[in-house]
């Protein structure tokens, strides 16, 4: 997939290229409002990751643009204003996310993952991953064609599995990714361990092969090994 | 007390008291020339006893008159030193009244008589009884106009300084609301009302600035947790770490997780003060709360709390953001403070909703618990909570109220 990163911070900039390029998908970068007009003119994206503010131009204009030109990009809007008015304004522009900073860069990557999903599916919502089967309008998982019952806590969980995988995430990130805020209040996140070691289980009883390792003691990684 | 009453009560007081003097002194100058006239008269009448016995050369008859009684009487030469006198007059049957007699003397053929001539002064008295009655009837007459206007004109007067005053109370720094400026000609009270308006907008734009600062400090905190954050993340994928390695990323995750936390926590309270979050929509408490305790169903068994939950059904109008920040800092906080094998009991009616759980023995201060980065010594947390939750409370127009009935804290959201 082909993604355009318009973010002026090169910090943040270099962390997200690196994360999403990895075999099939073409990062593409803008570090200020001139450069990613120039880009959004003439080319077209699977998603746009964009910054709202921007030196030289306000994020918002480049929606406007995407908009009035009927462009379908996917936008995944990333910014620093939590404000409900930004986020308001730029879903009415037909932006397709709204992620604030800080984020962890698996989170960004599930919900770019699933902006491109709705956009490339057109309606058709089953994830395929090997012999997984997910259908996500019916929240179902199916191993080999069998169905396998999931919580909805390890159907979530999975889908960000995949939507990650061969990276690794950490703990945090998948403790925030279930619990939001209330996750500060845990002593340790033994209880992750638990939801997991449940998905590996029913994804093994029904036939399936284990993908979900463990990575030093710091997070979880999703891979076919 | 009142100004005006004070006021009054000093006028009054004053006024009688000179009143009352004034009064003396008419009282005594008009009866003083009351007797002078009366000591004329008798002079005249003794002076008619000399003439006429310079002229017949005796004594006059003495004769009953209505308010004059003359009487003769011989004594030893030279023994009637001559006088005014206050004395009694006898009037036939009647009454004994107050009367003004003259002592004098007399020669008639080498006989020497003493005159004692007296008059009544019943008249003169119902004179000054008179006078005295009007001047008392005037005087009332004036301390009740006195009172009246005072009241009257004191009440106006006062009126653009109640104003004021209303205004003042009614004043709020987080309130965009404009004073209302009384229209006065009192230059004081213009004063005042100048002065108090250009008070409240320097007490605004401070606070406004300082709004400003907490925001833009917040939001330029942000970038660079935003950066540390990531590169956490990009970090972990280059492999093989220590466990030692994976022990310190963990504790480095954890603080930028908490510093980001109180960050948005920061910003959230200035939107929130500043009005940015309110739309409003339609919200079934009783869903929200259930969905929010499945989902910290891991939380309450990691920390052995039971979870009791009344749910009636309650629908509210307000902001889905707001009002899951609300839910979810009120459940956290009851989780954080409470003890392992704690309880928390969750009951929802039509009024209110009330949460409370165990924890320690002890009622917290519940005028400070609300304040900004006040928390238990032991507290995990930002400190922000429950001031984000009093404030959305406000905002929304509901009560939060903490109260303590061992072993149970309790908050109470009162819609």
């Amino acid at each position: 997939m082909k993604l355009l990163i318009i973010e002026d911070e090169e910090g943040l900039r270099e962390s997200i290229e690196e994360y999403f390029t990895e075999a099939g998908n073409i990062c593409e970068t803008a570090a200020s409002y001139t450069a990613a007009l120039a880009k959004v003119e003439l080319y077209r994206y699977d998603c746009i990751l964009l910054d709202i503010t921007l030196p030289g131009g306000n994020g918002i204009d480049i929606l406007k643009v995407l908009k009035n030109n009927n462009y379908t990009d996917g936008v995944l809007i990333i910014s620093a204003k939590n404000s409900l008015d930004d986020r308001l304004q730029g879903l009415d522009l037909g932006a397709d996310d709204y992620l604030v900073k800080p984020f962890h860069l698996s989170e960004l990557k599930a919900r770019v993952s699933a902006i491109i999903r709705r956009k490339m599916f057109n309606g058709s919502n089953v994830l395929n991953f090997n012999e997984l089967s997910i259908d996500l309008m019916a929240k179902t998982v199916a191993v080999n064609g069998i169905p396998v019952k999931f919580t909805r806590k390890e159907f979530a969980l999975l889908i960000y599995f995949i939507s990650n995988k061969g990276k690794v995430i950490s703990k945090n990130a998948i403790a925030e990714h279930l619990w939001g805020d209330g996750i500060d209040l845990a002593n340790n996140f033994d209880f992750i361990y638990s939801h997991i070691k449940n998905i590996r289980k029913k994804i093994m009883e029904a036939g399936g092969k284990d993908y979900i390792y463990a990575a030093y003691g710091m997070g979880y990684k999703f891979a076919d090994q | 007390m009142k100004l005006s009453e004070r006021y009054n009560r000093v006028n009054l007081i004053a006024t009688i008291v000179i009143m009352l003097i004034t009064g003396a002194i008419y009282y005594q100058a008009i009866s003083l020339i009351l007797t002078n006239q009366k000591d004329k008269s008798l002079e005249v009448e003794e002076q008619e006893v000399f003439d006429y016995v310079k002229l017949n050369r005796h004594l006059p008859q003495v004769f009953e008159s209505k308010d004059q009684q003359i009487t003769f009487v011989s004594a030893e030469p030279n023994s009637v030193k001559r006088e005014f006198f206050n004395t009694t007059y006898y009037r036939e049957k009647d009454e004994p009244e107050s009367g003004r007699g003259l002592v004098s003397s007399v020669t008639v053929a080498d006989r020497y008589y003493k005159i004692l001539i007296v008059e009544s002064k019943v008249e003169t008295e119902d004179l000054i009884q008179i006078i005295f009655a009007i001047t008392i009837g005037v005087i009332l007459l004036l301390l009740l106009v006195l009172v009246i206007t005072n009241r009257l004109i004191l009440g106006r007067l006062w009126q653009p300084f109640y104003s004021i005053l209303s205004e003042l109370k009614l004043f709020n720094v987080t309130d965009s609301r404009e004073m209302l400026s009384p229209k006065t000609s009192i230059d004081e009270f213009n004063e005042l009302q100048a002065e108090v308006t250009a008070m409240a907008e320097r007490v605004k734009k401070d606070y406004k600035d300082l709004k400003t600062f907490t925001e833009n400090a917040s939001h330029e905190l942000l970038t660079p947790i935003a950066v540390i954050n990531s590169k956490l993340d990009t970090l972990i994928q280059t492999e093989n770490f220590s466990e030692h390695q994976s022990k310190l990323l963990n504790d480095l995750y954890s603080a930028v997780s908490r510093l980001s936390r109180l960050n948005q926590s920061l910003l959230l309270l200035v939107k929130i003060e500043n009005k940015l979050l309110n739309d409003r929509q339609h919200l079934d408490l009783n869903e929200l709360i259930e969905e929010l305790l499945y989902q910290l169903e891991d939380i309450f068994s990691d920390k052995e709390i039971t979870v009791t939950s009344i749910l009636g059904e309650k629908e509210v109008e307000a902001g889905a953001y707001l009002i899951d920040i609300l839910l979810n800092n009120l459940i956290i906080n009851a989780v954080r403070h409470n003890a392992a094998g704690g309880e928390i009991i969750i009951n929802l009616t039509t009024e209110n909703l009330t949460i409370k759980n165990t924890g320690e023995n002890i009622a917290l201060n519940a005028e400070n618990i609300f304040t900004r980065f006040h928390k238990s010594s032991h507290s995990e947390g930002s400190g922000l909570g429950l001031t984000i939750s009093k404030q959305i409370c406000e905002s929304l127009g509901y009560q939060l109220i903490y109260s303590y009935e061992a072993p149970y804290h309790i908050f109470t959201v009162n819609f």
